[in-house]
């Protein structure tokens, strides 16, 4: 399992780093943590003449709010997010998600910019935060520019960033209303297990607490990138929670049916189809009833 | 090519040169001669090849030895001082080490834990050994190994009763 050779260069800042990847072109590869590029370039599936290291680049590494949003630098590991005290009180869904990750050992050193970039169908940080409606913000030596993560994906491992760009930060805008969410993966094992099918479900009650505001569900693992839903997002918004309950069966089926997973070694299309079903029974009954006993934050 | 590399491993100072392509757990063993590091899987899966990176605990054999610059690692090897450290007299005492493969990736991710939270209950003793495999003891064992060492355990082993050695 050797790695094939290739030249390594360590960024001392962001813009340096850009510059070096402007002028390094498409064969340059940019690491953050590694757990995933390493791995690929031991399996031979990613060969980089040159790596662009990330690694020790601390301005890239922080959680802080400012006004009512939340960012999130790329170069924050797993477990400082799991671990956040403000990211606990306001986005719980996200540390819970980012939690369930690999191993320890991975958490410590993986990214959530790196997650998101690798642009696994599966990755278990993306469900959640696209269900909290989160911005990238994307530099290049030039400009910066503002992505919905709903657009970032364009395949399995690709993304729509071009070469010379590097994923900056992250940005959540705090929920006004009482809120919850709940993400709810699929693994055979308990930990070290990639997911097999992850739902995501957040909903935002209206000013009164009455009504459902907004209702955003995403999928992992069960179609070529994470999607939303936005069909059965529809048919939750704007009901009572009261109301919402009896109509989860309708969306979880609408859902299923958005859903367009495959047949793998490690579960079929149809099994994984079955499941986003049933965590989106159970995904939304857990967060509608936490809105309607006066829970969430 | 070869990077200059400054690393501080259990807590002696080392510049090295290194290619890109190695990992840091090929240089600890085959630079540095520290062969308490286990390489399992490779791939990042049994976590034989655990270290402290900064007191955290990290797979070797996934983060280039590049990436280490400037950072401070623990292995095995810096466990003990003269006297074995109190989690490792308790693994022996409590049948926690077999083969004793992953031993040494078990203790530093035990050591982690109980650095950050002294007095873990058994869920969160379970998740941290999570990246851990271990294919003799059936984990039973390390577990109660670990919670010996805990305050409120009334089971503590000899060695682990005494005082700390750090």
């Amino acid at each position: 399992m050797r790695i094939r050779s290739f030249d390594y260069w360590e960024a001392p800042s962001l813009d340096k780093a850009l510059t070096e990847l402007e002028i390094s072109g498409s064969d340059a590869k940019v690491i953050a943590g590694g757990t995933d590029l390493v791995l690929n370039m031991k399996k031979k599936k990613i060969l980089p003449s040159r790596v662009i290291s990330l690694h020790n680049l601390k301005e890239l590494d922080f959680v802080r709010t400012q006004d009512s949003e939340v960012r999130i630098g790329a170069l924050t590991r797993h477990a400082d997010i799991a671990a956040d005290p403000l990211l606990k009180t306001h986005l719980p869904i996200l540390c819970e998600a980012v939690g369930l990750i690999g191993s320890w050992q991975i958490r410590n050193v993986g990214t959530i910019g790196g997650n998101i970039c690798n642009a696994s169908p599966a990755a278990d940080s993306v469900p959640p935060l696209m269900v909290l409606g989160a911005q990238l913000i994307v530099a290049s030596k030039t400009a910066e520019k503002k992505i919905s993560l709903d657009s970032f994906f364009s395949g399995p491992g690709e993304t729509v960033l071009e070469t010379g760009q590097i994923l900056k930060e992250i940005i959540i805008e705090l929920p006004k209303q009482r809120s919850a969410g709940c993400y709810l993966k699929l693994r055979r094992r308990k930990a070290v297990d990639i997911s097999l099918a992850g739902v995501a479900f957040q909903a935002e009650t209206t000013t009164d607490e009455r009504r459902l505001a907004r209702v955003a569900i995403a999928l992992g693992g069960v179609a070529p990138t994470p999607i939303r839903v936005p069909q059965a997002e529809a048919i939750l918004t704007g009901l009572s929670v009261d109301e919402a309950m009896t109509k989860i069966s309708d969306c979880a089926r609408i859902a299923a049916q958005a859903a367009s997973p495959i047949d793998d070694v490690r579960a079929s299309a149809s099994y994984r189809r079955t499941i986003v079903d049933v965590f989106l029974h159970q995904s939304a009954q857990k967060v509608l009833r936490k809105l309607k006993n006066g829970g969430g934050s | 090519m070869r990077v200059p590399i400054h690393i501080i491993v259990n807590g002696e100072e080392y510049h090295l040169e290194v290619k890109p392509n190695r990992v840091l757990l090929d240089v600890l063993r085959e630079d540095l001669g520290l062969i308490g590091t286990k390489k399992g899987c490779g791939l990042g899966k049994c976590g034989a090849c655990t270290i402290l990176l900064d007191g955290r605990p990290i797979h070797s054999c996934l983060l280039l030895a590049a990436q280490a610059n400037r950072r401070e690692i623990t292995t095995i090897e810096g466990i003990a001082a003269e006297e074995p450290h109190p989690l490792q007299a308790a693994f022996v005492e409590k049948g926690a080490v077999q083969c004793g493969f992953c031993t040494p990736g078990m203790i530093n991710a035990a050591k982690a834990l109980l650095d950050a939270n002294p007095d873990p209950d058994e869920a969160e003793i379970k998740l941290a050994i999570a990246g851990n495999l271990c294919r003799c003891t059936g984990y039973n064992q390390i577990v109660s190994a670990i919670q010996s060492c805990t305050p409120s355990t009334s089971d503590r082993p000899a060695a682990a009763r005494g005082e700390s050695n750090e």
